[in-house]
């Protein structure tokens, strides 16, 4: 570079913020829950049910992290439901699927929910191994689909390029990864010789990637001294974490998930991983809440995916949050996670484009006007403000992330309000127009346009 | 000593078994015509399931030897069509056959050698134990293989170019796909019928009653066995270069040995002991599993419990079952 950048100038022009008050944007954004003041929906509108196929692991390890989807669909379900329905009249109905079949039986399943229950939307998935794989099929059975996780970046950079039916809701995946290395500059700049361990498929090796490629920028001296793959769904970790701490690190950063890291935070413990380095994750506090313990370390990077803590914002700062939240706990008796967060704000998006094109055309709308509408979406939900992108069908939220702590009444640790780091999403993702690239758009973006700063 | 239990004998001549396998030819055919779309799909899933476990009883039910690594050849068969998309830009679908044939020829070839030294639980632990490596490989050189994102296959050309998929692809797969796997099914059925009831086929079955008086009357173990599991994992290849197009992509999943323990599950539920046994537990576990995971979560839990069940209380499979029952019917009447 020929414009030497130091490192907190660098962090603090891409809005990296610790404790900042939350972003606003002007103008009329939709908001989630049911309005009280309904407008009265325009023509006719059949009374039929409105069939939604949800599919996300209800089953095996992975079930701590994608069940909640779920549940946070039927909150939002049942709320529609109490006022009437969708536009007043169709009151939605579920399908639960268990994504935790196999991707060859979740294709076959997607086709039966389509071609034989006939579904009118299909919504969740939780692994980024089956939406590359549904999303093509989706597109074939022409279902509009919003998938609530499965956040690979090679959805829309290579498997779909030019989607129609299908969007996906949550961030993608190269935001993990440079939200927690971003954090990792922030807090342990210093940091020089990096260990990893992250689940074998392609969510561990985009963490991988991406958190190697803003290190190589903003920690130019850092090196990888140790890499495990420990392969998803394995509850044994002995290995991984013995041969990260033997390569001596000063940072042990994980992209490891769900039931997977109880058992390996857990099995860490014994070692004692925590004391010997710091600890980085992009998804530890991804699961459920309560699959956490009081065991569980404080002060370490811990990730939440997809960018929502039922935490944050906290307080009184941002309602939509907080009554959420309390009707979550109400419902289910426990704390919804990112992906419950994301099965929320999908069937509000959804409700929304159906109540607008129901304004501009009467009736039922038909998929092209509600798909029209969902383009260039964007609405307030409990984590912040969700735009989609007509360009890619994909959602964009601010990132957060934050360090464990054991605050107040929680029976498990939660991020610590004093320390939450969030950034603006648009500085940390491949903009439109950046042409797709390898491994990732954003990987090459920012390879290609971010300064290798000064230490 | 081989131990394995008697199997099928073939009890039945030729002449009546196509006029017992015509009518139910003609049905299958009229499928499309009469039923939705998605009934025929999954029908085909469950024909070409039928290949895979025709192939696979050629050694467990005829040679006497229980295969736990089908599920390579499977994979050897879609991975091998996959990369020729990947690589080649083929699209033709007799061009993936081929493919799909030649590449499992090689693998069966080279793993046969390997396993036909041992029998019972030693063949066994060596055909599981080839198949993951074939599954690790699959998993590992994600650069090649797409790791467990897989790689896609578009739709395929079939009959040299004369069917495309242009259009709709429901329709394609409902229709001319599968008429296509129809075809490719009955010809596999034939092929295979020929084989158990050549000179050849009986002197597997000699080898499987009893292994020293077989030898003693001249047949060459060794050899004969090698040629059984070559036949047998390129019927099961053939399986995997037919289920890729209906899938849509492969992973490593179908590598894995849990899906070579479908393929027994399948022979075992339509019973090992006859010809068309595998036939009938491929299509009927197909929908097994497929409504099992539409409507509980605890689909494992049933499929175990069918197992369970099946193994006590119907031990000659569905067919075998139905056999006797048929004759005891005759019987009486």
């Amino acid at each position: 570079m020929a414009v030497e950048v130091n490192r907190r100038s660098f962090l603090s022009s891409l809005g990296v913020s610790v404790g900042a008050a939350l972003a606003t944007a002007g103008g009329a954004v939709p908001v989630v829950g049911v309005a009280h003041a309904q407008d009265k929906p325009k023509g006719n509108i059949p009374d039929k049910p409105y069939r939604i196929g949800h599919m996300t692991f209800f089953t095996g390890p992975a079930a701590v992290l994608g069940e909640p989807m779920f549940k946070g669909q039927q909150l939002a379900a049942d709320e529609i439901n109490a006022a009437g329905g969708l536009l007043g009249k169709r009151k939605i109905e579920l399908l639960k699927a268990d994504e935790n079949a196999g991707t060859d039986a979740n294709v076959k399943e997607l086709r039966r929910l389509k071609l034989s229950e006939n579904i009118d939307f299909f919504c969740g998935i939780t692994s980024s191994g089956n939406t590359p794989a549904l999303g093509p099929v989706a597109e074939e059975l022409k279902l509009l689909t919003i998938f609530v996780d499965g956040c690979t970046d090679f959805l829309f950079d290579k498997a779909v390029p030019n989607p129609h039916y299908i969007f996906r809701i949550t961030n993608q995946q190269s935001a993990d990864g440079v939200t927690c290395a971003l954090g990792i500059a922030q807090t342990w700049p210093k940091a020089k010789r990096v260990a990893h361990i992250h689940p074998d498929y392609s969510y561990g090796r985009n963490a991988f990637d991406h958190v190697k490629i803003v290190m190589k920028k903003l920690m130019p001296p850092s090196e990888v001294v140790s890499e495990g793959w420990p392969k998803l769904g394995t509850t044994d970790f002995a290995s991984h974490i013995t041969k990260a701490i033997a390569a001596k690190p000063d940072l042990i950063v994980s992209s490891v998930w769900g039931g997977d890291y109880v058992a390996m935070y857990k099995q860490a413990l014994r070692y004692g991983m925590f004391q010997k380095a710091k600890f980085a994750s992009t998804i530890a506090f991804g699961v459920a809440p309560h699959a956490i313990g009081k065991d569980h370390p404080e002060g370490v990077l811990a990730g939440v995916h997809s960018n929502y803590h039922f935490t944050y914002p906290g307080g009184d700062k941002w309602p939509l949050n907080k009554t959420f939240v309390e009707k979550y706990h109400a419902k289910f008796n426990e704390y919804p996670n990112f992906q419950a967060e994301g099965g929320y704000m999908a069937t509000y998006m959804l409700k929304t484009a159906i109540e607008k094109a129901n304004k501009i055309g009467g009736g039922w709308p038909d998929d092209e006007a509600i798909i029209a509408l969902l383009e260039g979406m964007m609405m307030a939900g409990p984590g912040g403000y969700v735009y989609i992108r007509p360009d890619n069908h994909q959602g964009y939220k601010d990132a957060v992330t934050g360090f464990s702590k054991n605050v107040g009444d929680y029976p498990f640790p939660v991020l610590d309000p004093d320390r939450i780091i969030t950034i603006p999403i648009r500085n940390i993702t491949a903009p439109p127009g950046w042409p797709k690239g390898d491994p990732t758009s954003t990987y090459t973006w920012i390879d290609k346009t971010w300064p290798v700063v000064k230490a | 000593m081989s131990v394995a239990p008697p199997g099928p004998r073939p009890a039945v001549s030729s002449a009546r078994a196509l006029r017992m396998a015509a009518p139910i030819a003609v049905a299958l055919a009229l499928v499309p015509l009469v039923l939705p779309p998605y009934s025929s799909i999954l029908l085909a899933y469950g024909l070409v399931m039928a290949i895979g476990a025709l192939g696979f009883n050629l050694l467990l039910g005829y040679t006497g030897l229980l295969s736990f690594g089908h599920s390579a050849y499977f994979g050897v068969g879609a991975y091998a069509v996959a990369l020729m998309v990947k690589y080649l830009k083929v699209t033709s679908m007799e061009l993936f056959l081929v493919g799909a044939i030649v590449a499992s020829i090689m693998i069966t070839a080279l793993f046969g050698v390997v396993c036909v030294r041992y029998t019972t639980i030693f063949f066994g632990i060596l055909t599981l134990a080839l198949s993951q490596v074939l599954w690790s490989l699959a998993f590992k050189f994600f650069w090649v293989t797409g790791g467990t994102d897989g790689l896609r296959v578009p739709t395929p050309s079939l009959f040299g170019g004369l069917v495309t998929g242009a259009g709709d692809k429901i329709t394609f797969m409902s229709h001319a796909y599968y008429y296509y796997v129809l075809i490719m099914f009955c010809l596999c059925v034939a092929l295979m019928w020929v084989i158990v009831n050549s000179p050849f086929g009986m002197a597997l079955q000699a080898i499987r009653d009893n292994e020293t008086r077989a030898r003693f009357v001249g047949v060459r173990i060794w050899p004969y066995r090698w040629v059984a599991f070559l036949v047998s994992g390129v019927f099961t290849g053939l399986a995997g270069a037919l289920w890729v197009p209906l899938n849509g992509l492969t992973t490593p999943d179908i590598m894995h040995w849990t899906f070579s323990g479908e393929i027994v599950f399948m022979t075992v539920l339509g019973g090992f002991r006859s010809f068309a046994g595998p036939i009938v537990g491929a299509v009927v576990f197909n929908y097994l599993k497929t409504y099992a995971v539409g409507y509980t979560v605890y689909w494992q839990l049933l499929l175990g419990v069918v197992l369970v069940a099946l193994v006590l209380s119907l031990p000659t499979g569905i067919v075998g079952t139905a056999g006797r029952l048929l004759a005891r019917f005759q019987g009486r009447s």
